[in-house]
């Protein structure tokens, strides 16, 4: 693929509900911040990517309301809408769009404004025949694959409570994050209310209104607009069957992540993640789907995600921390989320992270995840 | 700062689905308590739901093979939060065990209601049978739920 | 290298349909294998030799959360990368021509799907505008195309008979399963259903599927631009009489394929409306004129759906194409209340 970088990212503030904007607001304020990051104007955006999901606020062709917001009138623009990946499918939509030599900048832009619908309701349009019957949701869902992945690798409440402890903490040191709790503890996690044994509510993500955008450059204007471009140096995605049932032993397999991990791995050059990787911005909807990730990306063996949070590798200051935004599990606008993934991987490495930065960050990796098992993986660094 | 104006919409939808072909067979057999899954002619895999085509081989598919009402659980859970039935519009009632049933003669795992919802007496492995409704309506849950066999 | 031009060519490959119709009593991913069955053995190709897919469905027609789901083993997108861009069938085959050109993959299936038979479409659409200032109005895309229509015929009092008889004329070429009136006089006495729309007048619609195979590798027909818009969402901040975005999609394209907008010599012109205007205003923003021969097979006018209607466009450009008829042909896709998105493709003979 030709060169391509992210030059600029910006963010909404993330809540349970933001009454002080509507949706097309949200996605005007992250795409201003984005705009003002790559220090460009609305006049040097070729074509625009939109990424929601619309369900979720009862809507249908968001981008023909929000575009405008996003600086599209009058430019291309279309939007990407693949579940939980929305965010990262649409950041590669832009990148492919760049890399054809079709546009020389593009603006992604996911957002979600969860408060204004009811995503209970847009999630429960499953098969008619089949899942509307025998319906658990997407915590129930979750959990079942957890039961697996707990029996066959011996992972303990404890380590999952720790996943989610370090989410919250790292958040605290991200002023867009939605939840703010610092002073979280393992113990706190571990009785907090039982939503899906063993799913508790802190080791579940929140529901946040925000948005997200990342500025994508082409090689020749990239270097102009930022002294440290995030060079995208590999992307890849995989989609799986549609039943939950068809997935074998989900989170202790996850083929789809593994294989485009495998092929972003291989665009990029990278034989051990753990030591060439610097940092990692992975889509954790559940605090056990990090450790199952961890082993799904290479971090660790199987059966050693566990040992991997209670060392620390993976905390700041640690060999390869994962989130230090605080990750999906402190902020979730579902059509954002991928973004937000994506642009605080980018921003380690422009160096622009203020209290979350890791130190000397040159190769960044960012995950999303959705459905039941779609998978995102993109390798980004400082040289193309 | 002024309060925020909200403008309130009702979303009042509804769809007709088309059953696929394989699916109305399927809910057919539900009827008489007969369970039937599609075989790959590729890889043999042996699909439930039945679906038109094998997604890693990308075959279609036609060979029905006949599946036990009883199987191994493969993953359970027990939910605690009332959750939205999307056929009734009515919140679904808290506790209920859930879990991932292989029947056997079947490759794929189907996703079915516990009559357990004691986290203590459900374990991966244990052999379940299908609990069958009085009237047969030929559809998913004309199967109540699952009991663990002792 | 600059911006405006794809890097690699990109060549259509295989083309399949499941055809318009009133009502198709299958399930969508029945609908949808027909199509890229079609489109596989029309490209001689085997599911292995599909790098990616490309999408193209809304959740709210279908009734569906990601409604790409239902779809994902019929489109072949198991263990494969899938992007769904749930704008429009067009939209969706020009990225899919952008992740060729990249360099990112070498053969990319492209499917759209919808059916208008599931569900009020019309009143589905009323979701689309904007909730805080026009949903609540409760306008749909039909009462938009009528306010453009009456706008367009403000001072031309034949606007209603040309308009019938452009659709009564493209009625007649097609060869669809539409019960709907097809003379001038029929349409004339049909009941208006957006003043001055006569429902006679506009494309109808139903269920359909269209799959395009789109290579790297040559074949018989080669996409050369490509160019897509999205206009103001607000009525009242276009000139809704003329399409300006489809002028820039279109100048975009031409671009692309390193041609000047004025004076291409196109063959064959494969538009995209739903509605008798809007061949007016198709013309009147790509200065296409009456040489080139539009919509031979009687464009959407002979049945059509929703989304899949600038892909289905395509194929039929492609089509063309690859029969010798037309050197040089435009398919045209839009979306959204009175054209708000715009896509155009120019495909052309040969390597």
């Amino acid at each position: 693929m030709n060169p391509v970088a992210i030059v600029g990212t910006g963010q909404t503030r993330h809540a349970r509900a933001r009454d002080d904007a509507s949706q097309a607001e949200l996605v005007r304020e992250a795409a201003a911040r984005a705009l003002e990051d790559a220090a460009i104007e609305p006049r040097d955006i070729d074509a625009v990517v939109i990424a929601n999901m619309e369900l979720f606020e009862g809507r249908a062709w968001p981008e023909l309301w929000v575009g405008e917001a996003a600086f599209a009138a009058g430019k291309p623009c279309v939007k990407v809408a693949t579940g939980g990946t929305s965010g990262t499918s649409g950041c590669i939509a832009g990148i492919h769009q760049v890399a054809s030599g079709l546009f020389d900048i593009v603006l992604v832009v996911g957002f979600e404004k969860h408060s204004e619908g009811h995503t209970q309701t847009g999630m429960t349009l499953t098969d008619p025949y089949w899942d509307r019957a025998v319906a658990s949701g997407a915590v129930g869902n979750f959990a079942l694959s957890v039961s697996q992945y707990m029996a066959e690798r011996g992972t303990t409440e404890r380590q999952a409570a720790q996943v989610a402890v370090k989410a919250r903490r790292n958040a605290a040191r991200n002023p867009y994050a939605h939840l703010q709790m610092p002073a979280l503890t393992v113990e706190e996690v571990l009785a907090s209310k039982p939503l899906a044994h063993p799913l508790r509510m802190l080791d579940m993500c929140p529901q946040s209104d925000g948005a997200c955008a990342i500025v994508v450059a082409s090689g020749t204007r990239a270097r102009k607009l930022n002294p440290r471009p995030a060079w995208v140096r590999a992307a890849a995605t995989r989609h799986e069957q549609p039943f939950i049932g068809d997935i074998e032993r989900r989170l202790a397999t996850m083929r789809t992540l593994r294989e485009a991990a495998r092929e972003a791995y291989a665009g990029a050059g990278i034989g051990n993640p753990l030591k060439e990787l610097d940092v990692a911005e992975i889509y954790e909807p559940v605090s056990y789907a990090e450790l199952a990730w961890y082993e799904a990306l290479g971090f660790c063996e199987e059966g050693q995600a566990g040992r991997l949070i209670e060392e620390g590798v993976t905390e700041m200051g640690g060999e390869l921390p994962v989130n230090p935004s605080g990750g999906v599990l402190s902020t979730n606008p579902v059509g954002a989320s991928g973004v937000i993934r994506v642009a605080e991987a980018a921003l380690q490495i422009h160096g622009r992270g203020g209290e979350r930065q890791v130190d000397g960050v040159r190769t960044a990796l960012a995950t999303g995840y959705g459905v039941y098992a779609w998978a995102d993986a993109i390798v980004l660094a400082d040289r193309p | 700062m002024s309060a925020p104006v909200h403008v309130a919409l009702e979303m009042d939808q509804s769809w007709r689905y088309a059953a696929p072909a394989a699916m109305a067979r399927f809910c057919a057999g539900l009827k008489e308590r007969r369970i039937e899954a599609l075989r790959c002619g590729g890889c043999g895999r042996r699909y439930l739901p039945p679906r038109p085509v094998c997604g890693n081989c990308h075959l279609p598919l036609a060979d029905w093979v006949p599946v036990a009402d009883e199987g191994r659980l493969e993953a359970w859970t027990v939910v605690h939060v009332p959750i939205l039935d999307p056929r009734t519009g009515r919140m679904r009632e808290a506790p209920y065990g859930m879990g991932l049933v292989r029947l056997d003669g079947a490759d794929t795992t189907l996703n079915h209601f516990l009559a357990q919802s004691d986290p203590a007496r459900l374990a991966i492995g244990q052999r379940v049978r299908a609990v069958w409704r009085e009237q047969l309506a030929g559809a998913i849950d004309d199967i109540r739920h699952f009991e663990v066999l002792a | 290298m600059s911006a405006g031009a794809l890097r690699r060519p990109v060549y259509v490959s295989g083309i399949g349909e499941s055809r318009p119709v009133p009502r198709d009593p299958r399930a969508i991913p029945e609908m949808v294998l027909e199509a890229v069955q079609a489109a596989y053995a029309d490209a001689r190709c085997a599911h292995t030799d599909i790098d990616a897919v490309v999408t193209a469905s809304v959740d709210l027609l279908d009734g569906l959360t990601a409604s790409n789901i239902a779809v994902t083993e019929v489109v072949d997108a198991v263990m494969k990368p899938e992007t769904r861009i749930s704008s429009e069938g067009l939209a969706a085959a020009l990225h899919a021509a952008a992740q060729i050109a990249s360099g990112a993959y070498d053969a990319v299936l492209v499917v759209a799907h919808a059916k208008t038979s599931m569900a009020d479409y019309q009143g589905l659409t009323r979701w689309a505008l904007d909730p805080i200032h026009v949903q609540p109005l409760g306008a749909d895309f039909l009462a938009c195309a009528g306010l453009q229509a009456a706008m367009l015929a403000d001072g031309d009092p034949g606007a209603e008979r040309r308009w019938a008889k452009v659709a009564a004329e493209r009625r007649r070429a097609g060869n669809g399963t539409f019960l709907i009136p097809s003379s001038v006089e029929e349409i004339l006495l049909s009941p208006v259903i957006a003043a001055p729309l006569r429902e006679g007048m506009c494309a109808p619609l139903g269920d359909a599927a269209c799959a395009v195979v789109l290579t790297a590798g040559s074949a018989a027909v080669r996409l050369t631009g490509v160019g897509w818009d999205l206009d103001s969402h607000a009525l009242g901040e276009r000139d809704l009489r003329r399409w300006d975005g489809l002028r820039r999609a279109f100048a975009r394209a031409c671009a692309v394929a390193g041609m000047d907008p004025r004076g291409m010599p196109i063959d064959l012109v494969e538009p995209s409306c739903f509605y008798p205007h809007e061949e007016e205003m198709f013309r009147a923003a790509t200065a296409i004129g009456e040489r080139a021969e539009l919509s031979p097979d009687g464009g959407l006018f002979a049945g059509t759906a929703p989304v899949v209607a600038g892909l289905s466009r395509f194929a039929a450009a492609a089509r063309g194409v690859r029969a010798g008829r037309a050197k040089r042909a435009l398919a045209h896709g839009a979306w959204g209340p009175a054209g708000q998105g715009q896509a155009v493709a120019i495909l052309q003979a040969g390597a």
